[in-house]
Parts: C-alpha cells; sequence; structure tokens
C-alpha cells in the first residue's frame, strides 16, 4: 500500500492505483463447522475489544408465506423474545442484559436474523439462551395478544404514517403477480390482526429447524471455545425435515405497470422498482458499482442532474434487493416542492436510457470503484458488521469465502461489464413506477 | 451472590482505555490530536468549530447549518461539482452539519488520500466560495428536508418542537437546522458574515484517526492550517437554561394520522455533572435497553407502542431530558399516563440494587462497541476538546461505574430526573381525534404539521 511520504506532499499520492486490492485481514481467522444435525457455525475470532456479536440466520421471511397470514415471519421474529418453558417471558432480555449483553433482530423477504451483541464473559448464558429458544418456545396466547399490538404499531409507524412506506407497499404489490416477494414483510393490517396461535406453531415447526440455521460468531473468542459451546447447547437439537422449498416463479414482466396515490403531502414521490436477478448473479459487482455510480454522493449521475442540476428532486436513493429468488433493484425519488412526478420521471428516464446505452464514463467507475472499496472496509472496521457480512455471504451469495473475493471481484468489472448489467436491469417494461401526489389539505386520506 | 459485575469489569480494563494519541495546540490556536490505528486502510477526521447555531440571529435559525452545508459545496480552487467528484473519486466521505454549540466536519478516506482528505477539509472550513446559486439550492433543500420529514416520519421532529416549548427564546430552545419559516428569512450575506464571525482556527479542535503517520500528519496539518486566521468574533455566552414552573403543552396537527407521537420533556443537566455514571446507568433502568422501565410499560406489558424510550442530553449548560413513544391515535391518553406514572414511580420508589447491578452490567458491556472504531474515536475525543473535558472522562468511567451506589442513584432520581408539572409536553397527531384529551395536562397550544415553524 502506498504510505504518505515527507511533509511537502498536500496532493493526492496516488490517482490510479486500484484500493482495496491488499489482502483482506482476517481470511486465516474464520473457521467453519457444520454439526450433525445440519447447524452451520461460522467464526471469526477478532480479540481488538473484549466483545463479541452473534447472529444467527433463519432461512425463513415473508417469501415463506401465503396470501392471509402476511407478516407472520416478523411476527414470529417479535414471539422468539417472549419465553419459553424455561425462561418465562421477559427473561431473555433480563438475563442477556444483566450480563452486559443487548440483542435485537429483522425480518426480510427472504430472512430472520437474530443479533445479540454482548461482552466474552457472557457467552455460556447467550448460547444457552438461543439454544432454549430454539426449542422450547412457549407461544402465550396473551403475549400474543399484547404482541399483535406492538406490531401493529411499527406498521403505522412505517407504512400507514409514512408516505414513502406507503407508496413502496403498493409498488412492491404490484410489481408481482405470483411470488410472495408481493407480500409486504410487516404484513397488511386484516392479517396482523388475524393469526392464530396455531399458525405460528406451525411456522415454528417447519422453519425453526437446526438444518434450516447459520450461525455466525465474531469477536473476542477463540473457534474451539465456540465451536464447543455450540456443540454442547445446539448439538442436541434433532435434525428435521428440511422446510418446503418456494416453487413459485415470477413469469416474466411484458410491460411497464404504474401504481398512482393521492395522500396528504408536501411533497409528491416517484419510485421505480425494477426486476433484478438474484443475490448469487454472477452480475452481481457490476450491478453494484452500476448503482453506485447512479446514487451513491453529490457527484453521482442522478444526484448531480436530478438534485443538484435542476433542483428537481430532494433526495434520491437505490437498493438492489440481495434474495434467494430474482427480486427488485429500487430507485425512491423524494421530489423537490411543487415537481410533478411525470417531469422527474422523463428527466430520469432520458438519464437512464443514456447509461444503459453505455455513456457511463471511466471517472464514473473509478468513482464508484473507490467508494464501494471503502464502504467495504468500513463494514469490516466493526464486529458486528464483520458478523453481517459473512452471515450475508454465507447464506445468500453462495459462501463466507467469497467475502474474501468481494474487492478483487469489484476491481476487475469493466465499463463494458456494467453497460451489459445497465442494458439488463433499466428496462423500462421490466419495471413498476409509482408516484404520489400530494392532496389537498385536509383531505382524506388513501385507506 | 457475589455480583458479576466487578468480575466482568477486572476481566474487560482496555474497554475503557483511551488509544494512544498526541494533542497539539499550533500557533493560530487550532488543536490537532492524532490517533494513530492500523487495523483497516482508512483515515477518519473529525472536525468541530465552537459556536455552531449559538451564533445564528434571532428569527434566522439555520445560518450556521446553511454555513456548514455549504463547506462542501464549492471551496479553494473547486466548484461544487469539482469538490464532489474530488471526495467521491477517491472513494472518501465528507458531511458537515451544524449543532446547537458546534459546526462538525466529518468524513473518511483510503489511507493513500489523506493529503487529499487535508486539502479538502482546509478549503472546506478556510475557503467556502458561498455561490450565490449554490446558497439558494441549499437553502431550499433545506426547508424540503423538514417537509420530507413530515411526510414520511414526523417522529424526527418530536425535539425540535419540544426544545422550542421548553426552552423559548434560549438559544437551545432554537432549531440547529432552521425552522421553514426562519430558513426562508435567511440570506447569503447572513452566511458570509457568520463564516467572518464565527469560523476560525482558535474555533477549532481536529481529531484524524487511522492508518497514519503520526510525525507526516503534523507537518501536514500545519502547513494546511497554519494560516487560518481566528474567527473575527467572541465566541456568543451560553445563559443558563430555566426549569418550567408550570407544565406546557403543544399539539402539533396531523390530519388522518394513525398514530399520536409524543415527547415529554424537562431541564435535565449539563456536561459537567458529576454522577454522570449513576446518571447512565438509571437512564438506562428508566428508558435506555429494552428491558426499561418504560418499553416494559409502554410495549412488553400492554403492547401499547413498539418502543419507547428515554435520554439526556447534556450540552454546556443544561439540556433536555426527553422521553419518547408512540401509539394508535385512540389510545393516546392511555400511554401518555403510563408514561407519566412510571417517571413517578421511579421518583417515589427508585431502583433496587438488583436493578443496580444489572444496569452496571449492561453499560459496560455495550460500552466498547460504542468506541471501535477510528471514527468512532475521533469524534469521541473531538467531543472532550469541546467540552474541556480529559481522557480521565472516559478512563475514570469504568471505576465511576464501578462505585456507583443506591445513594448516588438516588441523587440522580431527584436531582436530574423531573418531576411531573415541569415537564413540556409535544404530541404529533389528529387534533380532532385527541385534541380535547389532552387539556387534561395542561392548556392546550395548537400548531399545523405544515406551519412553517416548530413553536
Amino acid at each position: 500500500m502506498n504510505r504518505p511520504g515527507s511533509p511537502p506532499l498536500p496532493r493526492r499520492l496516488s490517482a490510479s492505483a486500484v484500493p482495496g486490492l491488499a489482502p483482506v485481514p482476517g481470511h486465516s481467522a474464520v473457521r467453519s463447522l457444520v454439526l450433525d444435525n445440519g447447524l452451520k457455525i461460522i467464526v471469526w475470532s477478532d480479540h481488538s475489544i473484549p466483545s463479541v456479536a452473534l447472529h444467527n440466520w433463519v432461512r425463513v421471511g415473508s417469501r415463506n408465506e401465503v396470501a392471509g397470514l402476511t407478516g407472520l415471519a416478523h411476527f414470529f421474529e417479535h414471539m422468539m423474545f417472549n419465553g419459553t418453558a424455561r425462561h418465562g417471558a421477559g427473561e431473555f432480555d433480563r438475563l442477556m442484559e444483566a450480563q452486559g449483553g443487548s440483542n435485537n433482530a429483522f425480518t426480510s423477504d427472504d430472512v430472520t436474523v437474530y443479533q445479540d451483541w454482548f461482552p466474552r464473559g457472557a457467552l455460556d448464558l447467550v448460547f444457552e439462551l438461543e439454544a432454549d429458544r430454539i426449542q422450547g418456545l412457549s407461544l402465550d396466547p396473551e403475549l400474543i395478544e399484547s404482541e399483535r399490538g406492538v406490531v401493529y404499531s411499527e406498521r403505522l409507524l412505517r407504512v400507514d404514517d409514512n408516505n414513502q412506506g406507503y407508496l413502496s407497499e403498493q409498488v412492491q404489490s404490484q410489481a408481482f403477480i405470483a411470488h410472495p416477494y408481493r407480500f409486504p414483510t410487516i404484513g397488511l393490517p386484516a392479517d396482523i390482526r388475524g393469526w392464530k396461535a396455531k399458525h405460528l406453531q406451525a411456522f415454528y415447526r417447519t422453519y425453526y429447524a437446526p438444518n434450516n440455521q447459520t450461525m455466525v460468531l465474531v469477536g473476542d473468542v477463540s473457534h474451539e471455545e465456540a465451536f464447543a459451546l455450540a456443540r454442547r447447547y445446539l448439538g442436541r437439537l434433532p435434525r428435521q425435515p428440511d422446510p418446503p422449498p418456494v416453487r413459485v416463479r415470477e413469469p416474466d414482466q411484458l410491460g411497464e405497470r404504474r401504481v398512482m396515490v393521492r395522500r396528504p403531502a408536501q411533497m409528491a414521490l416517484l419510485q421505480y422498482a425494477y426486476k433484478a436477478p438474484a443475490a448469487t448473479s454472477a452480475l452481481g459487482p457490476a450491478l453494484n458499482l452500476l448503482l453506485t455510480a447512479l446514487v451513491e454522493g453529490n457527484a453521482s449521475r442522478l444526484q448531480r442532474l436530478l438534485v443538484e442540476q435542476r433542483m428537481v428532486a430532494q433526495d434520491v436513493a437505490a437498493d438492489w434487493h440481495q434474495g434467494f429468488d430474482p427480486s427488485l433493484c429500487w430507485f425512491w425519488f423524494t421530489l423537490a416542492e411543487g415537481v410533478d412526478p411525470h417531469t422527474a420521471r422523463d428527466l430520469v428516464d432520458a438519464e437512464l436510457a443514456g447509461i444503459a446505452a453505455g455513456v457511463l464514463t471511466d471517472a464514473d467507475l473509478e468513482r464508484a470503484r473507490n467508494l464501494n472499496a471503502a464502504a467495504f472496509w468500513k463494514q469490516l472496521a466493526t464486529i458486528d458488521g464483520k458478523a453481517h457480512l459473512l452471515g450475508e455471504y454465507e447464506v445468500l451469495r453462495g459462501g463466507w469465502r467469497n467475502l474474501f473475493q468481494a474487492p478483487e471481484r469489484h476491481a476487475a468489472v469493466t465499463r463494458q461489464e456494467i453497460g451489459a448489467a445497465a442494458r439488463l436491469l433499466l428496462n423500462p417494461s421490466r419495471r413498476t413506477v409509482g408516484m404520489l401526489l400530494p392532496d389537498a389539505p385536509g383531505a382524506e386520506r388513501t385507506p | 451472590m457475589k455480583s458479576p459485575v466487578a468480575r466482568l469489569i477486572e476481566l474487560n480494563p482496555k474497554g475503557f482505555a483511551v488509544p494512544g494519541h498526541e494533542r497539539t495546540v499550533l500557533g493560530n490556536g487550532m488543536t490537532l490530536v492524532v490517533v494513530p490505528r492500523r487495523d483497516v486502510p482508512l483515515v477518519a477526521f473529525h472536525m468541530l468549530l465552537r459556536g455552531g447555531a449559538l451564533g445564528d440571529a434571532i428569527g434566522r435559525a439555520g445560518v450556521a447549518s446553511l454555513a456548514a452545508g455549504l463547506m462542501d459545496k464549492g471551496a479553494g480552487e473547486r466548484d461544487a461539482a469539482a469538490f464532489a467528484q474530488s471526495v467521491e473519486g477517491a472513494g472518501g466521505s465528507f458531511a458537515a452539519s451544524a449543532g446547537p454549540e458546534c459546526i462538525s466536519v466529518s468524513g473518511q478516506f483510503l489511507a493513500r488520500d489523506q493529503a487529499l482528505m487535508l486539502e479538502l477539509l482546509a478549503d472546506a472550513v478556510m475557503a467556502p466560495r458561498f455561490a450565490a446559486g449554490e446558497f439558494a439550492r441549499q437553502r431550499q433543500r433545506h426547508i424540503g428536508q423538514i417537509r420530507a420529514l413530515k411526510d414520511s416520519d414526523p417522529s424526527e421532529l418530536l425535539s425540535q418542537y419540544g426544545r422550542a416549548l421548553l426552552f423559548g427564546s434560549h438559544p437551545y430552545g432554537q432549531p440547529a437546522g432552521g425552522s421553514e419559516d426562519s430558513l426562508q428569512a435567511v440570506t447569503l450575506k447572513d452566511v458570509v458574515d457568520y463564516h467572518r464571525a464565527q469560523i476560525g482556527a482558535d474555533r477549532a479542535v481536529l481529531v484524524v484517526a487511522g492508518d497514519i503517520d503520526p510525525a507526516w500528519l503534523k507537518t501536514a496539518v500545519e502547513r494546511c492550517f497554519g494560516q487560518w486566521r481566528a474567527a473575527a468574533e467572541p465566541l456568543p455566552q451560553l445563559a443558563p437554561t430555566l426549569k418550567l414552573r408550570h407544565r406546557r403543552v403543544l399539539l402539533v396537527d396531523a390530519p388522518g394520522s394513525a398514530q399520536s407521537y409524543f415527547w415529554l420533556g424537562a431541564t435535565g443537566v449539563d456536561r459537567s455533572y458529576r454522577p454522570r455514571a449513576a446518571l447512565d446507568l438509571v437512564n438506562s433502568l428508566f428508558g435506555g435497553r429494552f428491558t426499561s422501565l418504560l418499553n416494559s410499560e409502554l410495549r412488553i406489558r400492554t403492547g401499547l407502542s413498539y418502543g419507547a424510550g428515554s435520554g439526556f442530553t447534556r450540552g454546556r449548560v443544561a439540556g433536555e431530558f426527553a422521553i419518547r413513544s408512540f401509539t394508535e391515535t385512540r389510545h393516546t391518553v392511555r400511554a401518555i399516563d403510563l408514561a407519566l406514572r412510571t417517571l413517578s414511580r421511579l421518583k417515589r420508589e427508585g431502583i433496587t440494587q438488583a436493578m443496580l447491578d444489572s444496569a452496571r452490567s449492561y453499560v459496560v458491556g455495550q460500552y466498547p462497541m460504542n468506541l471501535e472504531t477510528a471514527a468512532d474515536w475521533a469524534a469521541q475525543l473531538a467531543e472532550l476538546e469541546l467540552y474541556g473535558l480529559t481522557p480521565h472522562y472516559i478512563e475514570g468511567y469504568g471505576p465511576a461505574l464501578r462505585s456507583a451506589g443506591l445513594t448516588d442513584a438516588r441523587t440522580v432520581i431527584d436531582t436530574a430526573f423531573p418531576a411531573g408539572r415541569q415537564l413540556a409536553l409535544v404530541v404529533i397527531g389528529d387534533a380532532s381525534q385527541v385534541g380535547e384529551r389532552l387539556e387534561r395536562y395542561g392548556r392546550v397550544q395548537q400548531i399545523a404539521l405544515a406551519s412553517g415553524s416548530f413553536s
């Protein structure tokens, strides 16, 4: 790596070296083990702080749901904190906090991930608690009722009182005609009110099998120590039949779909959801760099055009949802006051057509590469970031070892490959366009 | 039973150790702190400029915020586009914002670009262009950000309404980012004047942390910042904040809102508050962790809300203590009553030794993860400088947590946590559904969410 030399060097030292090609430190500090029951443990031993991050990835999300029971995976995630035969309601958190740990969890279309962050002294307790809730959850009817209120409040916060969230839910439901990716992970209101204990029990039996989970530990713990704890606490869980696969294949989309919503609002919104490949796609690095070139930072193509030059947008963001099945690549535009979403759409479309035709410059590409490399290193600077990346690569991107190839794979992407990714992705016939138009103040909002 | 806490602290002494660093004061008064650290090939910087929104004129809240926002919109030899391309082309990040007492400029670059990083930072703080077109654009964007929050995350604005209600005309009552109305009133001349009067080497502390060579870096900083002049006018003074004598209630009408988002605040304590370890322990128990009293009542026991919490903002003078939560509109009064009762219960019953021990483990156990990266340390050490604190503030924190007892907890509960009558209440919700029912808390002032001001 280049290092700064003597003082009179106020300019940058090397304009062309590709960053991130230094070997990723820690490769040799990662080891994995598969227990007899199919549960996989991945351990990255890192003693920089006296703490451990444990992430347990369960291969279940709203992708595994059916109409009438949407939101069940997310609701189940909440119930995983509400008591077992051995530890009554609330004890999971009380015991963990009393030994210095905290925890959280998230549910997506594809996975449910449980996260614990704790001092190494709490290792034994955390393994005991995690093993306990994987096998002995109570699902108390009273707690189901109070948790229903909690999740309903979460839905109102994220969707009903949130114009961006509301429009996204509408767009997502239009983007798919068959695949369960059309369901909102938080769940539809009537479904949140409707599920019963029996639905939760069936869900638990089916998906919380050891062979459907991957546990990642990063931090102040040795491999031997972590593997011994895993064998002791998790080794006895019986292997179960694999959960039923999701067989639905979304048919090709052959024309643009549109959603128009009117709500009380000060700013109009515009959203695009393009059909995009699954997480394991070979186009992954090119797509990542394309999105960075388009929306990351003030010099990105869409920010520069829409926010800086034409002032039609307040903000621009994008995200490629990387799941087990082909899903969506989102663009969210918060428009400047008084801007008609149709005007913004025409501007965006002209720019994206140019990108697809190959007008991304070398400077755009270098910028995207460098931003991408810096983001990678930033995430590797924390035990939690390392745990998240290991889990994501293992569960969604073909194996944790691929994490250590990421800098090289991104550095090797050519301008031609980004052009190919752009042509594949930015096809108007394979997108859903959502618009939210401000209603007159005081008008009834869309129910 | 032996408390598990003492054991944890003995096992984890490095959790409270400050990394090796060097502190220098340049000839022009700028403070430089250098923290070498080589885990990843990145360098982080964090610069704080004393003053911040304290320098905003009455009715012109947002001047400091616009001055900060314009720093990277053209500076030195680069216009806005060239500046952005220089930062991002190198994979760097650069952000500047204004708070009530300082402007904060921070970023991170790949280690090989640290010379460029210093050059860009020096240009941004010493030689911003303040071009008229960029000013107009930035002002419109700041206004737009407030409006976008009103549409998609109104609860993020609770503390702006709350501070205005609680602190009135005191600088802590002014929104550091401005309001829609006050931003409209700000002119380019205000921003240029602010920069001349309130920004300079004597106001600056710069911390650089990461993959660096300290000797090279110090020389490079001298070279880039050595000519920086002092701010032309003195640092604005800050009067003490006062406690409320009577409860105040503000209803922010959001027609059709499905939930009520509420904030209960009172004047709290300042940065020099001595029993701060006990304060953190008690707040952790009251509203600072998942099993806290507030979250247990409003979420776990009743299912009224997705979450409830509390916290102290401690500035040079006493900032606010605030409780925040939200609930479906029809449960508004029930949830606010429950939050108030939970506070009364804390005041009346205090906490037990078992609770204190649990909080101690929790705060000690979580602490190392808040100060894990070079960027975390850059921000932390800059903040110590801002408030005139030494590294002992961190190194002494572990022992202070260990020795805090029930007597200290009681002191904190009596002196820092407010009585019910000293509270200000803000509710963002549908006035047609909740308006009358809020009168039980005091005389209700009402404002529309769409209004351009926070008071």
